[in-house]
C-alpha cells in the first residue's frame, strides 16, 4: 500500500481528460460522457478496497466491534 | 525520519489534487480521499506500541482494565470521525462534516457512560 495508488488515479484522470477532448473533436460526445463515468467507477472500486482495508485495521486495533 | 515520509506524501497528494481539479474535479476529491487513507494507514502502526506501553502501565497500576479498553475505543471512534469529517469538509460540504462530528461526539459520550457511573459509585462509597 504505497503511493503508487495516487499516481494510478492521476493517470486515469489525465487519460480520461485527453480521451474526452479527442472524442469531442471527433464529434462523439456520448462516448465521452461514458468514458467519464467509466473512470469514476474504476477509481471508486480502488477507493472502496482501500477504505475497507483501513476500516478492518482500525476495527482490529481499537477493538471497535 | 518517518515524519519526512508523511510530509512528502501530503505534499504530493495536494499537488496531484490541484492538478486534477482543473482537469477532472470529481477525481481530485478521490485523490484526497485516497491520500488521507494512505496517511492514516501509515500512522496506525504507531498506535500498537503506544497501547502496549499503556496496557503495561495500567495493569501494574491496578486500575481495572475495561476502563482502559473504553478509552481505546473512544480513541478509535475519534480517529474514524476525524477521518470522515475531514474528507467531507475537503470536498466542500461542511454540513455533512458537522453531522459526522456530532454523531461521533454522541457515540463517544455514550461509551463514556460506564466510566461516569463507576466514578459515581466510588464517590458514593466514600461518603459515609
Amino acid at each position: 500500500m504505497g503511493i503508487e495508488i495516487i499516481f494510478k488515479i492521476a493517470i486515469v484522470g489525465v487519460i480520461s481528460a485527453i480521451s474526452n477532448q479527442l472524442l469531442k473533436s471527433a464529434g462523439k460526445d456520448d462516448i465521452a460522457t461514458l468514458i467519464t463515468l467509466a473512470t469514476v467507477v474504476i477509481v471508486l472500486f480502488m477507493l472502496v478496497g482501500m477504505i475497507g482495508e483501513l476500516f478492518d485495521k482500525v476495527k482490529s486495533l481499537f477493538s471497535l466491534y | 525520519m518517518e515524519v519526512l515520509k508523511l510530509v512528502a506524501i501530503g505534499v504530493v497528494i495536494s499537488v496531484i489534487a490541484i492538478l486534477l481539479k482543473s482537469v477532472r474535479p470529481e477525481l481530485s476529491v478521490m485523490v484526497t480521499i485516497a491520500g488521507s487513507i494512505l496517511m492514516l494507514l501509515f500512522i496506525i502502526n504507531y498506535f500498537t506500541e503506544i497501547f502496549n506501553t499503556f496496557h503495561q502501565i495500567i495493569s501494574k497500576s491496578g486500575i481495572d482494565s475495561n476502563i482502559f479498553w473504553i478509552v481505546i475505543k473512544i480513541i478509535g471512534v475519534g480517529y474514524l470521525v476525524e477521518f470522515g469529517a475531514n474528507i467531507c469538509a475537503d470536498s466542500g460540504n461542511n454540513g455533512i462534516a458537522d453531522k459526522i462530528v456530532l454523531g461521533g461526539k454522541i457515540i463517544i459520550f455514550l461509551m463514556a457512560m460506564p466510566i461516569v457511573t463507576s466514578l459515581f459509585n466510588i464517590i458514593l462509597e466514600l461518603v459515609p
